[in-house]
């Protein structure tokens, strides 16, 4: 069973941070998209993203729960190649 | 009988040797503050006003007049109905934060007027609780005229009663600096900090954002309030004199702390109010050249007089100048129904003059704008299409200031978690975080709003949370003042097209 993570996400360009219910097995390319959904009121959709997690870029196919994301971490989602 | 001359000092200096206690009962350290020290350290202590009750009582009554003068004369509905759009809700901020943020201020200064060390310190506190209640009646009275007109004026008496996320971080504030707090650290937080720092020279430049918006009786209110804190804010030297000669360190501690507390609430308040709601041809200065003009120099001057160190975090303070009210009143537009108050768009003209006032970091916060305009472009004006221009997701909060985390830039978001005592902290901004860690026990069980959600305290659907949990209703939540029915925009679709 697939349990819900809340974790702080956080869009490059954007202008606060939002709470994102992750699922373990969903890919961290899935969890920065539904971060864009969820801020894209305030920020064009970018397409060449990458994922940060404690300072370094994850492999988008990677599930949350490979990343070893945990309840109440923060994640980045920023423009490619910044890192 | 005595003239004034050889009265007052008699009665401003009543203080005697206790025989049947000792003084460290009468004055403990746990209300009266730390350090503690003999009266005899206390003795010298003494402010410039020298006021008698009777000349108290006789000059607040004249205000009181002027005040009611001002409110027959300009104050009435069909007055205040003519004001902008944008100030009005300029007013409804201010009608919900100030009123029973004051009536904390009676308590907080109800302790110095029975715990300050010094009788003429306890005397001067008498006159601060009197002056806090004023605080909290005379706005009271003059909004309350306006409920009948519209209902978001009745947030003046509702707002600290619920759980709204703007009600929680105010409460958080308060609560530590008014309701809970012992003489000193109010002495030097409230009276020193806030008051001389911030509230009397923001009640000057309130003033005259509401000259310039043609409000003459907010003008007058808050004149008339100014007039009191500019008075009993006074405590705070002298009571920072002494114990900066016993504890100089203790003292820079509270004022970095203050000082940034304070930053925090007085940026959205001042700076929301003066960048965005108040019209544009009427906007005498932008908030960061009132903050330059008013604000930083003298309390700069103020820190070099007592021999104080600028707050460690100065760097992050004076970049937050240029963009920290701006993150939140875009994040705040885009969540508009979670507040009492209603929101306007920045039209081309405004974010050219924003441009022109913030040029270091305008081109991030622009393209914010430019997304949300989008959205208003392609759902088309309406009350009905509001929804459509509103985020969805859950905001996230401080674990400090209980603020949303909108420091940094839209570049850089500033927030930063910490794991301890198998717990988990989020923090908007590093000073935060240093509050935090310095007195953990005082702030580590307070739940900030996702906390709650998490818990199953608090809704987390978020038209629940809207009713049920911040007690809005949708004839009360915040909205776009026009719906996006700007004539700008009107305009650029056309063009566009």
């Amino acid at each position: 069973m697939c349990m819900s993570i809340p974790l702080y996400g956080f869009l490059e360009g954007d202008t606060l941070g939002l709470l994102v219910l992750a699922e373990e097995g969903e890919t961290v390319l899935e969890l920065a998209r539904k971060l864009q959904d969820a801020a894209s009121i305030r920020v064009a959709r970018n397409d060449k993203i990458d994922f940060v997690y404690n300072g370094k870029a994850i492999d988008p196919g990677l599930t949350v729960a490979q990343a070893g994301l945990q309840e109440l971490d923060r994640f980045d989602v920023i423009w490619r190649d910044k890192l | 009988m005595l003239s004034r001359e050889e009265w007052l000092p008699l009665a401003r200096k009543l203080d005697w040797d206790y025989t049947y206690v000792r003084e460290d009962e009468v004055f403990p350290q746990v209300i009266s503050g730390h350090p503690w020290l003999p009266h005899a350290e206390w003795k010298e202590w003494e402010e410039s006003f020298k006021t008698s009750y009777r000349e108290y009582v006789d000059n607040q009554y004249e205000k009181d007049m002027a005040v009611y003068a001002v409110r027959d004369a300009v104050g009435r509905l069909e007055n205040i109905q003519k004001l902008a759009a944008p100030w009005m809700n300029s007013l409804k901020v201010h009608a919900a934060a100030l009123p029973l943020a004051e009536f904390t201020g009676v308590i907080g200064s109800l302790r110095g007027a029975r715990f300050g060390r010094d009788s003429a310190w306890r005397t001067m506190s008498t006159f601060g609780a009197l002056d806090e209640y004023r605080h909290t009646q005379i706005p009271l009275l003059l909004f309350h005229q306006l409920v009948r007109w519209d209902s978001q004026f009745d947030w003046a008496h509702k707002f600290y009663h619920t759980n709204n996320w703007f009600a929680v971080a105010s409460r958080h504030f308060f609560d530590e600096l008014t309701l809970g707090q012992n003489a000193i650290e109010f002495a030097i937080g409230a009276n020193f900090v806030l008051e001389t720092g911030f509230t009397n020279l923001q009640f000057v430049g309130l003033a005259s954002l509401a000259r310039e918006s043609s409000d003459h009786m907010f003008e007058r209110m808050v004149t008339s309030i100014q007039t009191d804190e500019a008075r009993h804010a006074q405590i705070g030297h002298p009571v920072l004199a002494v114990v900066m000669k016993h504890d100089p360190e203790y003292v820079q501690y509270l004022l970095d702390k203050w000082f940034w507390r304070s930053w925090r609430l007085f940026s959205i308040l001042t700076g929301l109010s003066t960048d965005y709601l108040t019209a544009l041809d009427q906007r005498p200065y932008s908030f960061k050249e009132f903050m330059e003009e008013w604000i930083i120099d003298q309390f700069l001057r103020t820190l070099d007089e007592f021999g104080l160190k600028k707050p460690w975090y100065w760097g992050i303070f004076e970049d937050e100048l240029d963009i920290y009210h701006h993150m939140i009143y875009a994040s705040a537009y885009t969540y508009r129904a979670t507040l009492w108050f209603d929101f306007v768009l920045p039209s081309p003209a405004e974010r050219k003059w924003l441009r022109q006032k913030y040029p270091k970091y305008w081109d991030d916060m622009d393209a914010v704008w430019e997304q949300v305009i989008e959205r208003w472009r392609t759902v088309g004006p309406g009350a009905a299409n509001e929804r459509a221009v509103h985020g969805t997701a859950m905001p996230t909060f401080c674990d400090l200031c209980q603020l949303p985390l909108s420091a940094g830039t839209p570049r850089k978001n500033t927030a930063n978690v910490l794991a301890t005592e198998g717990r988990k902290y989020i923090f908007c901004s590093e000073p935060c975080r240093w509050i935090f860690l310095r007195e953990p026990e005082r702030y580590a069980n307070h739940k900030d709003l996702v906390k709650r959600v998490l818990s199953g305290e608090a809704p987390a659907q978020l038209p629940n949370l809207l009713t049920e949990y911040f007690r809005l209703t949708p004839d009360t939540w915040g909205s776009d003042v026009y719906h996006g029915a700007y004539d700008w925009l009107a305009a650029q679709k056309t063009s566009v097209a």
